[in-house]
C-alpha cells in the first residue's frame, strides 16, 4: 500500500521539474492531488467504513465558504483560515454524523446527499448572504495564502503545486496510518459481522463517528486550500457535475482497494480534462463511463491489476509443477 | 386571506397525489428488489419529454390519450431491460447495493445530459390536459388540477388493486417478504425484479407527464424528484405504501406553505429538516416497521 502510494506520488513530484512551463499540465497535476485526497477520504468512509455517504462534495464546499468567508468578511490570515475551515467542517460533518450514523445504509446515502442539495439554496438564500457567502454571485478575490512573504497562488503554479503536495503526503499518511491502525481492524470486523463485532465490544457507532470527522476535517482543509488556490467560490462548486467526477474517481479506482482511489483520481482528472473540448458530450461520457465500469470492472482498475497478478502466479505454478 | 389559504392547500393536494404516486413506486421497488435507484428522477423527466415529444413536435391525434397508452408500455420496456441489463448483473457481489447506488447515478447523469443534448437546456411547456376552470360559488378550481389529481389517485388505486388481487402482485408481494421462499414455490424471481423496476418506472414517468403540466419539463429537475421521492419514502417508512401516501400529501401541503409563505428557496431545507427531525426521533419513519 504505501510503495504503490510512493510510487504514484513520487512520479506527480518530479513531474513538475519537467512541466513546469506547461501552465495547463500544472494545474492538471494540481488538481489531481487535491481530488486524489478527497476521493481517499470517500473511499475510507464508504469502501471501508461502510458508511454510504453521499456528502463528501458538500463537505469539500463546505471548507471552501468556510475559509473564503473567514478570509474575505473577516480577514483572517489565509493560513489560520485554512485550518479554521478544516475544523468547521470536522464540527459540522460530526454534526450531520451523529443523526445520521445510527441509520441503515440507504438512509444515511438519502440524508448526506439531500444535505448536499439543500446547502446549494442556503448559500445562495438570505441565510447564506447573513454569513457572508455572497449569494448566488459568490465570493471572489479570495486571497491567495502566504506563508514567509510567498504566495501560493493561481499565477504561482510551481510552489502551490508543492504545497499542495506536502499537505497530500501528510493526509495520505493519516489515512494508511488510520487503515492500519486498530480503527481499520474494527472497520474490517464491522463489516465482516457487525452484530459479531459488536458483541466483542467494537462500537460501530464511535468508530464511525470519528472516521466522519476525520476525514471531513482532511475534505474541508483541500477545500480550503483549492479556494486559496483559484480564488473565487460560486455554488457551481455543488453541481452533480463535480460530484460525479469525484464519483468516477471512486469507480475507477475501486471501492475500498485503498490506494486504487488515488489512481482513479490520476485518470478521472486526466481524462476530465482531455474531454473539455466536447463540451456537453464529456458529461454524457463520464456518466456513461460509471455505468460501464461498474458493470464490467466492479472493482475498478485494482481489480484488474488483482485479476491480472492471479493469473501470472497460477501460471508460474503451473510451470513448477 | 381565506381563499388564500384554501389555494394553497389545493396545490398542497395535488402535489402531495402525484408524489405520491412517485413514492409508492420508489417504495415498491425498493421494498421488492432492495435496490437504491438513483436514476428514478431521470424517468420523471423522461416521462415529461416523452408527452412533449408526442404533443408539441408530432402533435399527434388523440392528445393525451395517446400519450398515456403509448407512454406505459414504453416506460415498461425502458424499465424492464434496463432492470435485466444494469442492476441484475451486479447481484451476484456481496456489495451489490453500493455497487447498484453508484451505477444508477451514472445512469442518472447520463439521462439527464442526453436530454439536455437532445432537446436542449430550455424548459418546455406542456399543453394543458384540460383547459377551463370550475367554478363553485367563489372557488375557482382549474380543471385541469382537478384531472391531474383524480388521474393521480386513480393511478394510485389501480396499483394497489393489482397489487393486492392479481397473480403478479401476489407474486411482487411473495419476492418481497421471501426471496428465496418464494423461488422455491416457482415465482421467477429475477423476472419480479424487472418487472417491479418497470412498474415504478411507470408510476414516475406517468407522475412526469401530469406535473410537467404545471411545472414545465426540466432536464434538471430529475435530481430534485428523485430526493423527494426519497424522502417521502423514508418519512412514510420504507417498504410501507400505505405510509408513503400519508408522507406525500403532508410533504406536498409542506411545500405549498413554506414556498407560499417563505419563498421556493427554503422548500428543499424545510423538507430536510422534517426527515432529519423524523429520523432522529423515529429513524423507521412514520409507518415503517422495525
Amino acid at each position: 500500500m504505501i510503495k504503490i502510494l510512493a510510487v504514484i506520488y513520487g512520479i506527480i513530484g518530479i513531474l513538475p521539474i519537467f512541466v513546469s512551463d506547461s501552465s495547463i499540465m500544472m494545474r492538471i497535476l494540481t488538481m489531481i492531488l487535491i481530488w486524489s485526497v478527497v476521493a481517499s477520504c470517500w473511499d475510507l468512509i464508504m469502501g471501508y467504513a461502510g458508511i454510504f455517504s453521499f456528502g463528501q462534495v458538500a463537505f469539500y464546499v463546505i471548507g471552501a465558504y468556510s475559509s473564503a468567508i473567514l478570509s474575505v468578511s473577516l480577514n483572517v490570515p489565509p493560513v489560520v483560515a485554512v485550518l479554521m475551515a478544516g475544523i468547521i467542517t470536522a464540527i459540522i460533518g460530526v454534526l450531520v454524523g451523529l443523526p445520521c450514523l445510527k441509520l441503515a445504509g440507504p438512509y444515511i446515502a438519502l440524508v448526506t446527499f439531500a444535505f448536499q442539495l439543500a446547502l446549494e439554496p442556503f448559500l445562495k438564500g438570505p441565510l447564506g448572504k447573513a454569513i457572508g457567502s455572497g449569494g448566488s454571485r459568490g465570493i471572489i478575490s479570495v486571497p491567495p495564502i502566504e506563508i514567509f512573504g510567498i504566495s501560493f497562488s493561481s499565477s504561482n503554479l510551481v510552489p502551490f503545486f508543492y504545497l499542495t503536495l506536502i499537505m497530500t503526503l501528510v493526509c495520505s499518511v493519516i489515512i494508511v496510518v488510520i487503515l492500519k491502525s486498530h480503527w481499520g481492524t474494527a472497520f474490517l470486523a464491522l463489516k465482516d459481522s457487525e452484530d459479531f463485532a459488536a458483541s466483542l465490544g467494537v462500537s460501530a457507532f464511535k468508530y464511525k463517528l470519528l472516521v466522519f470527522g476525520v476525514t471531513s476535517f482532511i475534505t474541508g482543509l483541500f477545500g480550503a486550500l483549492y479556494v486559496h488556490y483559484v480564488g473565487i467560490l460560486s455554488t457551481r462548486m455543488l453541481s452533480m457535475e463535480v460530484f460525479t467526477v469525484l464519483l468516477i474517481m471512486i469507480v475507477v479506482g475501486g471501492i475500498g482497494q485503498y490506494p486504487g482511489v488515488v489512481l482513479g483520481a490520476v485518470v478521472t482528472v486526466t481524462m476530465n480534462e482531455l474531454l473539455r473540448p466536447m463540451g456537453i458530450y464529456r458529461l454524457l461520457i463520464m456518466g456513461g463511463m460509471v455505468v460501464i465500469i461498474v458493470l464490467l470492472l466492479p472493482d475498478g482498475v485494482t481489480g484488474l491489476f488483482k485479476k491480472l497478478s492471479f493469473f501470472r502466479s497460477a501460471g508460474k505454478r503451473e510451470q513448477v509443477q | 386571506m381565506l381563499i388564500e389559504i384554501l389555494d394553497v392547500i389545493i396545490s398542497g393536494l395535488l402535489n402531495g397525489s402525484v408524489y405520491a404516486l412517485m413514492a409508492i413506486g420508489l417504495a415498491l421497488v425498493y421494498g421488492v428488489t432492495k435496490a437504491f435507484n438513483f436514476a428514478y428522477g431521470s424517468f420523471y423527466t423522461m416521462g415529461g419529454y416523452f408527452a412533449w415529444v408526442f404533443l408539441v413536435p408530432l402533435n399527434l391525434p388523440g392528445g393525451y390519450y395517446t400519450v398515456f397508452l403509448t407512454a406505459i408500455p414504453f416506460l415498461f420496456v425502458v424499465g424492464f431491460f434496463l432492470e435485466k441489463l444494469l442492476v441484475a448483473p451486479l447481484r451476484k457481489r456481496s456489495d451489490w447495493q453500493m455497487k447498484a447506488m453508484m451505477l444508477t447515478l451514472g445512469l442518472s447523469l447520463f439521462l439527464d445530459i442526453g436530454y439536455i443534448a437532445m432537446f436542449g437546456p430550455r424548459l418546455k411547456s406542456l399543453p394543458d390536459i384540460v383547459e377551463g376552470t370550475l367554478d363553485i360559488g367563489p372557488l375557482v378550481f382549474m380543471k385541469q388540477d382537478l384531472v391531474i389529481f383524480i388521474l393521480s389517485i386513480s393511478g394510485l388505486l389501480c396499483f394497489a388493486w393489482i397489487l393486492n388481487n392479481t397473480r403478479v402482485g401476489m407474486a411482487v408481494q411473495a419476492v418481497a417478504q421471501n426471496p428465496i421462499g418464494a423461488q422455491i414455490v416457482g415465482i421467477p424471481k429475477d423476472r419480479v425484479f424487472a418487472a417491479t423496476f418497470a412498474i415504478s418506472t411507470i408510476m414516475v414517468g406517468i407522475g412526469g407527464i401530469l406535473l410537467s403540466q404545471k411545472n414545465f419539463v426540466n432536464p434538471q429537475a430529475s435530481t430534485g424528484i428523485m430526493i423527494k421521492a426519497w424522502v417521502i419514502t423514508a418519512f412514510g417508512g420504507m417498504g410501507s405504501i400505505k405510509g408513503s401516501l400519508y408522507a406525500a400529501l403532508i410533504i406536498g401541503m409542506l411545500e405549498a406553505f413554506v414556498g407560499y409563505y417563505l419563498g421556493m428557496i427554503h422548500i428543499d431545507i424545510a423538507v430536510l429538516t422534517l426527515l432529519l427531525i423524523t429520523l432522529a426521533f423515529r429513524p423507521q419513519g412514520l409507518m415503517g416497521r422495525e
